[in-house]
C-alpha cells in the first residue's frame, strides 16, 4: 500500500467528518470490462454489453468498505473523455456533470490492459481534476491469456494512486478494488502528478507487448467473422435475415406463451367472480384489475424473448456490424444505424424496443426513435385488423385480406419513418453526431450475464409499467361501468350503453361521424385507449357477444347486421378502412406511454405522443373514409 | 485546417486506400468536436488502416495502431487529413 498521507485520520473519521456515505464514481471507456466490475464488487444487477455506451442510467449501490466506511458505488456511462463533451445530454456530458458533483469523493478508473494507451488519457483528464483516483486494471485474465505482463508498480508510481490489477471473474476482485476505495478515501487529494507521464509512454513502460502479437491474434479471429458479416454483398442480406429470424421468433414462440400466460389470468378472473358474486366489485377486480394485469403478463414473453436476443446481439458485437451496415440509409431519416434494431423491434412490440433505444448515443436520435416507434405494427394491433378484416372483407379472396395485412404493416413502418424524417425537422431538430464507434471483438455471451439481464428487464417492467397499466384499466373499467350522472340504465339494457364512456362516444359522435364512426365504435376506442388490443373484447361488450376476444366471427356477424335508425347498415367496408388507418396510427397503448414516460423522464414527452398520433390517426381515418366514398367503395 | 504538403501527398481518410497505412495529419473540426474525436482514438499522428467501407456512402470501417476498430462516418473522414505511410515507416 502507498505511504500514508500526512496528519493520518482513520477512514471512518474522515467519512463522519463530510457527512454520510462516501460517493464513489466508477468510469471507463466503453467495453473496458466497468459493468462486469461493478457487478463483481457490489452484486448488483448493472447492464453488461458489448456495444459502446450502453449504460444510460447511472447504477448506483451501497456497499461496506474493509475499514468499515458505508459508500455508495455509482456506475457511469461509458466515456472517451469527460473534457471533449460535444453535447450535455450524450453519455460524456451525464458523466461529466456527476464527477462535477462535489459529493464525489473518489473516482474509480477502469482501464482495459488491451487499450492502456487510450485509456491513460481518461487519467490524465481525470488526475487534472484532482479527485482522489483509484486505478482498476480490469480483464486480467484475458491480459495473461495473451502474455501480456502489467506492471502495476510503474503504474502506481507514476499516477501515485492505488492501482489494482483484477479480473470480475474472480471472487478476489471485490476485496481488491474495496480496499483501493478505502486507501484513496484514506490518502484524499493528492498532488498533482501530470508532469511525469504521457499515456504513451507509461502504457509502454506498464504493458509488455500491447499491440503486438497478441492484439493480432486477438483480433485475427474477428476479421475472419468481419471479412462474411461485412462483405458488401452477403452483409447486408444476412443481417436483414438474421433481423427477420428474430422478429420471426418473436411470433412463432411469444404468440403461444402470451395466450398461455392469458389463460392463466382467465382462470383467475374466474376464480374472482365465484369468489365474490356478480357485483360491481368482482367486476371490477375481475374485469378492471385483472384484466389490466392479464394485458401486462402477456406482454412478458416478448419482453424476455427480446431483451435476451437484444443482449446477444449486443454482447457478441454483432450490434455495431448491424449498425455499421445500415448507418447510411438511417441518417437520411434522421436516424442512424443503431435506430435500426429498436425500429425492427418495435414490429413486435414498442415497449422493449423504447427501452432498446438505450444503444442510440446520439439524444436527439435516440428521442426520435422513441417518438415515433408507437407507429410501428405490433402484434397487439393485430386482433382488430383481424376483425376488421373479418367484418367487412369477409367476402373479398384471402389473397386479398393477406395482401391487405402485408400493405398495413407497410404502411406503418413507412408513416414511422416519415415522421421521424418531420421530427428531427421540427420538434427534434438539431445536428446528430456523426457515427463514430467502436467496433468489438467478437465475443461469446455469457449465460450468466443474459439471465441476469432478462430477469432485470422482466422484473422492472412488472413494477414500472405494470402499475401504471392496472392503474389505467381501472379507471377506464370505471368509464365503461359507472353509469353517467342524470342518465339511469334503461331496464334490461347492458351497463356500457349508460356509461360515462357511451355519454362521451355520443358528444363527439358529430366529429367521428365523418370517419365513419358511430358512438359504440367510439366507445370501443375510448375502451381500447389504454390497450389497443381490448377494442375487440370492448365492442364485444356493447354488441352483448361474450368472449369476443377469443371468437371473433359472432361479433363480426353482429357488425355486419348492425342497422342505423334508418335501417341502412351502419357499417360499410368504408368503415372498416378508416378504422384501419386509426389503428395503424394511434398510439392505443399505456405500455408505450408509460414506457415512454420511463426513458424520457418527462411528462411532456408521452403526452406529445399520445397528442400527435390520435390527432394523426383521426386525420387519416377522415381522409380514408372521405376518399373511398368518392371513389364509389361501399 | 494545416497541412503540411512537404510531407507525403496527403488525401481525406475517405478517400484512403483500403488496406494500406497512413497517418493522421489534420481534423478539420471545431475544437470540442476534434477533441472528442481524439479521445475515441483518432488522434493526430495515430496510424490506421482503413479496412473497409459500408455500401451506399456508408461508415469506413478502420483499426487503429492500438488495435482499436472504429466505425467512422464517411461525412467525419471527409473531415480527416492523412497521409500515406512510406513502407517500413515507424509505427
Amino acid at each position: 500500500m502507498t505511504a500514508p498521507a500526512t496528519g493520518r485520520e482513520s477512514t471512518r473519521e474522515v467519512a463522519k467528518a463530510e457527512g454520510g456515505d462516501a460517493l464513489v464514481a466508477m468510469i471507463g471507456r466503453p467495453n473496458c470490462g466497468k459493468s462486469s466490475l461493478f457487478n463483481a464488487v457490489t452484486g448488483a444487477r448493472a447492464h453488461v454489453g458489448n456495444f459502446p455506451g450502453v449504460t444510460v442510467d447511472v447504477l448506483e449501490a451501497d456497499v461496506a468498505l474493509p475499514s468499515g466506511v458505508r459508500a455508495r458505488i455509482a456506475d457511469l456511462p461509458g466515456v472517451y473523455s469527460v473534457e471533449a463533451t460535444v453535447d450535455p445530454s450524450t453519455d460524456e456530458g451525464i458523466a461529466r456533470a456527476f464527477l462535477d458533483d462535489e459529493r464525489v469523493r473518489v473516482v474509480v478508473l477502469i482501464l482495459d490492459p488491451l487499450q492502456l494507451r487510450l485509456g491513460l488519457n481518461l487519467a490524465r483528464e481525470l488526475a487534472a481534476r484532482k479527485l482522489p483516483m483509484v486505478v482498476c486494471i480490469s480483464q486480467r485474465d484475458v491480459a495473461e491469456s495473451q502474455g501480456l505482463r502489467v506492471d502495476v508498480t510503474a503504474l502506481r508510481r507514476a499516477l501515485g494512486c492505488p492501482v489494482v490489477l483484477v479480473s470480475a471473474r474472480d471472487a478476489s476482485a471485490r476485496g481488491a478494488v474495496l480496499g483501493a476505495i478505502d486507501e484513496a478515501l484514506r490518502d484524499g487529494r493528492r498532488a498533482d502528478s501530470l508532469s511525469d507521464w504521457t499515456p504513451a509512454s507509461l502504457a509502454s513502460e506498464a504493458v509488455q507487448d500491447v499491440g503486438n502479437a497478441s492484439e493480432r491474434r486477438r483480433r485475427a479471429r474477428t476479421s475472419t467473422i468481419d471479412k462474411f458479416l461485412l462483405n458488401p454483398w452477403l452483409g447486408p442480406p444476412l443481417f436483414v435475415g438474421l433481423m427477420t429470424t428474430l422478429f420471426a421468433l418473436v411470433f412463432l414462440v411469444a404468440d403461444p406463451a402470451s395466450q398461455a400466460m392469458d389463460a392463466v389470468v382467465s382462470a383467475l378472473r374466474g376464480l374472482v367472480t365465484r369468489a365474490l358474486g356478480e357485483g360491481a366489485v368482482a367486476s371490477f377486480f375481475a374485469d378492471g384489475v385483472l384484466g389490466g394485469a392479464g394485458t401486462v403478463v402477456a406482454f412478458m414473453p416478448q419482453i424476455v424473448i427480446l431483451t435476451a436476443a437484444l443482449e446477444l446481439l449486443e454482447s457478441s458485437g454483432y450490434l455495431a456490424r448491424g449498425a455499421f451496415l445500415v448507418d447510411r440509409v438511417f441518417r437520411a431519416l434522421g436516424l442512424g444505424g443503431r435506430s435500426f434494431v429498436p425500429l425492427l423491434m418495435g414490429h413486435a412490440c414498442a415497449v422493449p424496443a423504447i427501452a432498446a433505444t438505450r444503444i442510440v448515443r446520439d439524444p436527439r436520435e435516440r428521442l426520435a426513435a422513441i417518438l415515433v416507434l408507437p407507429l410501428t405494427t405490433c402484434s397487439a394491433r393485430l386482433p382488430t385488423y383481424a376483425l376488421v378484416l373479418a367484418t367487412f372483407f369477409a367476402e373479398r379472396s384471402a389473397l386479398f385480406r393477406a395482401s391487405v395485412f402485408v400493405s398495413l404493416y407497410g404502411i406503418g413502418a413507412a408513416t414511422a419513418l416519415i415522421a421521424s424524417f418531420a421530427l428531427r425537422k421540427t420538434v427534434v431538430r438539431g445536428r446528430s453526431l456523426p457515427l463514430l464507434m467502436e467496433m468489438p471483438a467478437y465475443r461469446l455471451p455469457q449465460g450468466r450475464v443474459l439471465a441476469q439481464k432478462v430477469w432485470g428487464s422482466a422484473k422492472n417492467f412488472l413494477r414500472e409499467v405494470g402499475t401504471v397499466i392496472v392503474g389505467v384499466s381501472a379507471v377506464l373499467w370505471l368509464l365503461l361501468s359507472v353509469p353517467s350522472p342524470g342518465r339511469a340504465a334503461a331496464a334490461g339494457a347492458r351497463p356500457i350503453e349508460s356509461s360515462v364512456a357511451a355519454a362521451v362516444g355520443q358528444v363527439v359522435e358529430p366529429l367521428t361521424r365523418h370517419a365513419g364512426f358511430d358512438w359504440r365504435i367510439n366507445v370501443g376506442l375510448i375502451g381500447s385507449f389504454g390497450a389497443r388490443e381490448v377494442m375487440v373484447g370492448t365492442l364485444g361488450v356493447i354488441y352483448g357477444i361474450e368472449g369476443a376476444e377469443d371468437d371473433s366471427a359472432p361479433l363480426a356477424d353482429k357488425l355486419r347486421a348492425a342497422r342505423r335508425a334508418d335501417g341502412t347498415p351502419a357499417y360499410s367496408a368504408r368503415t372498416g378502412l378508416s378504422l384501419l388507418a386509426f389503428f395503424v396510427i394511434a398510439c392505443q397503448c399505456m405500455s408505450t406511454v408509460a414506457a415512454i414516460r420511463r426513458e424520457t423522464k418527462s411528462l411532456k414527452w408521452p403526452a406529445f405522443v399520445v397528442g400527435y398520433t390520435y390527432a394523426l390517426a383521426y386525420v387519416a381515418a377522415v381522409a380514408t373514409y372521405q376518399v373511398s366514398g368518392l371513389l364509389g367503395i361501399s | 485546417m494545416k497541412v503540411d504538403f512537404n510531407s507525403a501527398a496527403t488525401t481525406a481518410l475517405a478517400d484512403a486506400t483500403l488496406g494500406s497505412p497512413v497517418v493522421i495529419e489534420a481534423l478539420g473540426l471545431d475544437e470540442l468536436e476534434a477533441a472528442w474525436v481524439e479521445a475515441v482514438g483518432l488522434s493526430r499522428g495515430a496510424r490506421v488502416v482503413v479496412l473497409r467501407r459500408a455500401p451506399l456512402g456508408g461508415p469506413l470501417h478502420v483499426r487503429t495502431s492500438d488495435g482499436a476498430e472504429l466505425a467512422v462516418a464517411r461525412s467525419l473522414a471527409r473531415a480527416i487529413t492523412v497521409s500515406a505511410v512510406l513502407e517500413g515507416g515507424a509505427t
